[in-house]
C-alpha cells in the first residue's frame, strides 16, 4: 500500500521546512556574503567573517572559556548525576518519586531566576561570580537533560536481573559494573553528556548574569557582534551551529546504537 | 539481628543519595528559598509585602504583560500550528521522511539564543532578505508596522523554537491513538467527525494541555532570544530581572526578587500542569 | 545425606512470611520442582538457594558444606531467569563464555567448553550473533547453556519458560529434561504450571503461603493428595462438602455417599470428599447392575476437548458436577439430556473441611 503524501499534507510540511531551514540558511549565505542589505542575493562572496572573527583576540579565549564550561560542566554531570540515577533505580527505588521531583524542578526555575538566587546567595570570595558557580549553575540547568538519557537506558536494560545472571556466573561487583551495567547504559550516559555539552555551549543567560565579562564565553562574543559586525556574528554563529550539529549527530549514532540491542529484553519483561 | 541489619542496609542504601542533594540544596533549592525569604523582608528587617506591590507597579506590570502576552500567544500559535505539522508528519506514508522531520524538529528546537535572535536579524531586519525579498516581488512593505525588533519580531523568532518542540510532543500522541479505537468507532457507526470529536480529540487533550504548558513556560523563561534582539526596547519580565543582576538600571533589589519569584510561581505553575497533564496522556496512551 | 540438603528455612520480607519452616531433601542427580500459585514463596526458596537472599533463620548445606551465608558468586550455582538475562551488548558466545572467564579457566578450554554447551542445547551455529536476533526460546536455550558452561553443582531454573509460547513451551521442556538426564546434574525447577511440573520432575514440592503443602512424584500428587489445596490446585476435583453419618457414609445435601474413607473421621464431623472428572463414570440409562455413588443428573454443558469430552452435570439436588467421559463408541450425550452418573469408593479422597 504505497500512498502518495496529499497537497495539504505537502503544504503543511512544505512550510515548516521553510520556517526551520530559511534562518539557518540565511545565517551561512550571510557569514560568507560581502555585501547583502540591497539584493536579493549577496553581491559577492568571501570568508572575511571568519579570518576577522579568528583575529578578534577574544575569538580564542571564548572558544577555551565555553569548551572547558562545557566539559566541566559534563564532567561534574557524570560524577553527580549518574552515579545517583543509577543508585536510586537499583537500590533505593523508595527514592524514585524524590529524584524525578529534583529532576524536573530546573524545568520550572527561569535561568535569570536561578542565576539571581545563586548571585545573592555566594556573594563571597572565591564563588562570588565565578566559574565554579557558573559550573554548578549549568549542571543545575543541564541536569533534566542527563536524568532522561540516563534513566532511560537503564529503564531498558534490567539491571538487576543482568547483575543477579552475572553474579550466579561468579562475577564480583566490579566484573558486574565494568562487563554488565556500564557497557549496556554506555549509550545514554554518552548521548546525555552530548546533550549537555552541546546546551551548555550554546547558553547563554546564566553564563552572561552569573559571570560576565569575567569569563566570557563563545556566546557572549556572539552577541556582542550582532551588534557591531554583522558578518562577524554570522561566522560566530555557524561555528556555534556546527558544533550543535556534530553533537546532535552522535547523539543520533549513539541512541541508534543501544536501543536496538535492549530491545529484546525489554519484550521479555 | 537480621532485621537491624536489613535496616542499616536501607540507611546505608540513603546514604548513596547524599552527593546529590547536598549539590541540589546548596545550587538549586537553598538558594531558592532564600530568594523568597528576601523577597519577603525589608532592607533592616520585617516582614513586608510592599516588594510585591512595587514590582506589580505599572512600569513593571508592563513587563509581565508583555511576557505573558508574548508566551501565550507563541504557546497558542506553537501549539496549533504545531498539531497540523505534527499530524502532517504522522500521516506522511514514508518511514524516511518522517524520520528526517522528527531529526529536524530536534535539532531546530535546541537552536535558540543569540543565533536564532541574529539569523532573525539577518533575514527579516530593516533591510533583511526576506523583507527586501517581499518588496521586490510583492512590493510589500513590511516595514514600519513590522519591526524584528519588536513584539512582531520576538514572536516570530519565538514560534521558531516552539513549533518543532510541540511537533516532537504531539507524535507519540498521535501514534498512541489506536488504530483499534478508528476501527471500532467506525465498525460502530460513527464517521470521521464524531470519532475525532468523541474520541481523537478527548484522547488528545491531556497531550495538548501539556504541549501548551510546556511552550508557555519555555517562552516565559527565555532570555537570550529577547535579549539578542530588542535589548531593552521590549519590557519583559526576565530581561528586567536580568537588569537587576547585572546592576544596569538601578533599582530596589527586592522589586527584581519579588519579579523573579513571581515569575517562578508563574513557571511553576506551568510546570506542574505540564506534568499532571503529561501523567493523564501516558496513562491513556500506554501500549 | 543428601546432596542438597534445606532445613527449617523461614524468610520475612517487611513482616510478611515469605517462607516459613521450608525443609527440604535433595538427591544428587534430580530434578526437583516448586510448585505454586504466585507469592507461595517458591521463588524466594529458589534465590535463597542461589544466594540473592539470606534466609532469616535455616541453612542451606550443599554437598555438606553449609552455603547459607556464602555470596552467589562463590556457590557455584548455575541460575536460568524467567526473562533470559541475557548480556545483550555481547553476543551469543561472549555470554556462554562468561562465566568461565569469571573462574578464570585458561583460553582452551573455554573454546571448548563453549562449543561443547552451545552444541547440547543445538544452537551451535548461532554463536556470532546478538541476544536480540534470536528468539525468546532460542535465547532461553542459550541461558541454560551459559548457566551449564559453569559446570555448576546445581541448576535453578526460575519459571523459564513462562514467557515463551505454548508451542515452544512443551518443546523446551522436554529439551531440560533430557539435557538434565543426560548430564545427571541436581535441578531446582519453579513453576506455576501443573502440567509443567508434572512432566518433567523427579519429585514435585508443591508450595502454598510460604508452607510446603505436599512433596512427591507427581503420581502421588495427583492421585493421592494431601491437602485439600494440593488436590484443587493440581487438576480438576468435585468438592462435595458432608457431613460423617457412620462408618463408611457421608450426606452431602441430599446425596449419601458411600467410601471407607471416612472411617478415620468421626460420625458427625464435616469432611470433603474429592472426586477427579475423570473417575465420574455417565450413563445414558440407569445402569442394570448395582452401584455405589449412583445419581441423576441433567447435563448442563458439554466442552468437547479432542480425546474427552467434558460434561457439567445438575445434579437432582442442584449440585454442579463435572464428569469427563470419552465418547468414542458410545451414544452422543446432548443437552439436558438426563444421566446417571456414579464414582466409585476408592476414588473419593476424604479430608477434613
Amino acid at each position: 500500500m504505497k500512498q502518495k503524501p496529499s497537497v495539504s499534507q505537502i503544504l503543511i510540511v512544505g512550510f515548516f521546512i521553510l520556517y526551520m531551514i530559511i534562518p539557518i540558511v540565511a545565517t551561512y549565505v550571510f557569514s560568507v556574503a560581502v555585501r547583502w542589505d540591497r539584493t536579493i542575493l549577496p553581491e559577492g562572496y568571501s570568508l572575511e567573517g571568519y579570518t576577522t572573527a579568528a583575529k578578534n583576540p577574544y575569538f580564542f579565549s571564548t572558544l577555551r572559556n565555553s569548551l572547558v564550561l562545557s566539559l566541566s560542566t559534563v564532567l561534574v554531570s557524570l560524577i553527580i548525576v549518574v552515579p545517583t540515577v543509577y543508585w536510586v533505580h537499583v537500590r533505593l527505588q523508595t527514592a524514585k518519586p524524590l529524584l524525578d521531583l529534583l529532576m524536573i524542578l530546573p524545568f520550572g526555575i527561569p535561568g535569570v531566576v536561578l542565576a539571581l538566587a545563586l548571585v545573592q546567595v555566594y556573594n563571597f570570595h572565591p564563588l562570588n561570580r565565578s566559574a565554579m558557580l557558573l559550573i554548578a549553575a549549568e549542571v543545575v540547568f543541564t541536569m533534566p537533560f542527563m536524568y532522561r538519557s540516563v534513566s532511560n537506558s537503564i529503564n531498558a536494560v534490567d539491571i538487576p536481573t543482568l547483575t543477579e545472571a552475572a553474579q550466579s556466573l561468579g562475577a564480583g561487583i566490579r566484573n558486574v559494573l565494568l562487563e554488565v551495567i556500564v557497557p549496556n547504559i554506555f549509550p545514554g550516559i554518552l548521548s546525555g553528556s552530548l546533550l549537555v555539552f552541546a546546551t551548555v555551549f550554546a547558553e547563554f543567560t546564566l553564563a552572561r548574569l552569573i559571570v560576565g565579562a569575567g569569563f566570557k564565553t563563545f556566546p557572549m562574543l556572539l552577541v556582542e557582534f550582532t551588534r557591531i559586525d554583522g558578518t562577524v556574528a554570522a561566522a560566530l554563529s555557524v561555528i556555534s551551529f556546527t558544533v550543535a550539529w556534530i553533537a546532535s549527530l552522535l547523539i543520533l549514532w549513539a541512541g541508534g546504537k543501544g536501543v536496538r540491542s535492549t530491545q529484546e529484553v525489554v519484550k521479555a519483561k | 539481628m537480621a532485621n537491624t541489619a536489613k535496616t542499616r542496609k536501607r540507611w546505608a542504601a540513603w546514604l548513596g543519595l547524599i552527593p546529590f542533594l547536598v549539590f541540589c540544596l546548596a545550587f538549586e533549592i537553598v538558594p531558592i528559598l532564600l530568594l523568597v525569604r528576601d523577597s519577603l523582608l525589608l532592607k533592616h528587617g520585617g516582614l513586608t509585602l510592599s516588594h510585591y506591590g512595587d514590582a506589580l507597579a505599572p512600569l513593571y506590570l508592563k513587563s509581565f504583560i508583555n511576557s505573558i502576552k508574548l508566551s501565550g500567544l507563541t504557546a497558542i500559535v506553537g501549539t496549533t500550528l504545531g498539531v497540523f505539522i505534527g499530524y502532517a508528519i504522522y500521516r506522511w506514508p514514508t518511514k524516511r521522511v518522517q524520520d528526517f522531520m522528527v531529526t529536524l524538529s530536534d535539532v531546530t528546537t535546541n537552536f535558540a539564543g543569540a543565533p536564532l535572535a541574529f539569523a532573525f536579524i539577518i533575514i527579516l531586519g530593516s533591510n533583511g532578505v526576506v523583507t527586501q525579498f517581499l518588496l521586490q516581488y510583492f512590493h510589500w512593505k513590511i516595514y514600519p508596522d513590522f519591526s524584528v525588533y519588536s513584539f512582531s519580531g520576538l514572536t516570530l523568532a519565538y514560534v521558531y523554537f516552539q513549533l518543532p518542540l510541540m511537533v516532537l510532543l504531539i507524535i507519540p500522541a498521535f501514534a498512541g491513538l489506536k488504530k483499534e479505537w478508528r476501527e471500532s468507532a467506525f465498525n460502530l457507526g460513527a464517521d470521521t467527525f464524531r470519532y475525532w470529536w468523541n474520541i481523537g480529540i478527548p484522547v488528545l487533550t491531556p497531550s495538548l494541555i501539556a504541549g501548551f504548558t510546556l511552550l508557555f513556560a519555555n517562552a516565559f523563561g527565555a532570555y537570550a532570544t529577547a535579549y539578542t534582539l530588542t535589548g531593552s526596547r521590549l519590557s519583559l519580565v526576565t530581561l528586567q530581572i536580568g537588569f537587576t543582576i547585572a546592576g544596569e538600571v538601578l533599582h530596589d533589589p527586592g522589586i527584581g526578587q519579588a519579579m523573579a519569584i513571581l515569575s517562578l510561581m508563574i513557571m511553576g505553575t506551568s510546570i506542574l500542569i505540564y506534568q499532571l497533564a503529561t501523567n493523564r496522556a501516558r496513562r491513556w496512551t500506554r501500549r | 545425606m543428601a546432596y542438597l540438603d534445606l532445613t527449617n528455612i523461614c524468610k520475612t520480607f517487611n513482616n510478611v512470611v515469605a517462607v516459613k519452616d521450608f525443609s527440604l531433601n535433595i538427591e544428587k542427580g534430580q530434578l526437583v520442582s516448586f510448585l505454586g500459585p504466585s507469592g507461595c514463596g517458591k521463588t524466594t526458596t529458589l534465590r535463597m538457594i542461589a544466594g540473592f537472599e539470606l534466609p532469616d533463620s535455616g541453612t542451606i548445606l550443599l554437598d555438606g558444606e553449609d552455603i547459607s551465608l556464602v555470596p552467589p558468586n562463590k556457590r557455584g550455582i548455575g541460575m536460568v531467569f524467567q526473562a533470559y538475562a541475557l548480556f545483550p551488548n555481547m553476543t551469543i558466545r561472549e555470554n556462554v563464555m562468561f562465566g568461565l572467564r569469571m573462574a578464570r579457566k585458561p583460553k582452551p578450554y573455554i573454546e571448548k567448553k563453549v562449543d561443547e554447551v552451545l552444541d547440547l542445547v543445538r544452537l551451535s551455529n548461532t554463536s556470532k550473533r546478538y541476544p536480540h536476533q534470536l528468539s525468546g526460546g532460542q535465547q532461553q536455550r542459550i541461558a541454560l547453556a551459559r548457566a551449564l558452561a559453569i559446570e555448576p553443582r546445581v541448576l535453578l531454573l526460575d519459571e523459564p519458560l513462562s514467557a515463551l509460547d505454548a508451542e515452544v513451551r512443551v518443546a523446551l521442556r522436554g529439551e531440560i529434561r533430557r539435557i538434565q538426564t543426560t548430564l545427571g546434574i541436581t535441578t531446582v525447577y519453579v513453576t506455576h504450571d501443573q502440567e509443567e511440573a508434572l512432566s518433567i520432575s523427579d519429585r514435585v514440592v508443591v508450595m502454598n503461603s510460604g508452607l510446603i503443602e505436599q512433596i512427591g512424584t507427581a503420581q502421588e500428587i495427583y492421585r493421592n493428595p494431601d491437602t485439600r489445596f494440593v488436590a484443587t490446585f493440581i487438576g480438576t476435583a468435585n468438592e462435595f462438602h458432608s457431613v460423617v453419618t457412620n462408618e463408611n457414609t457421608m450426606q452431602c445435601d441430599n446425596m449419601t455417599l458411600t467410601t471407607d474413607r471416612v472411617k478415620s473421621f468421626s460420625q458427625g464431623s464435616r469432611v470433603v470428599a474429592l472426586v477427579r472428572p475423570e473417575n465420574v463414570e455417565v450413563f445414558d440409562v440407569k445402569p442394570s447392575e448395582t452401584r455405589l455413588n449412583l445419581f441423576e443428573g441433567v447435563i448442563e454443558t458439554l466442552t468437547f476437548h479432542g480425546a474427552i469430552t467434558r460434561l457439567g452435570i445438575i445434579a437432582s439436588g442442584g449440585k454442579h458436577i463435572t464428569a469427563d467421559v470419552n465418547l468414542t463408541g458410545r451414544d452422543m450425550l446432548a443437552h439436558h439430556q438426563m444421566v446417571w452418573f456414579s464414582f466409585r469408593p476408592e476414588y473419593c479422597q476424604v479430608m477434613p473441611d
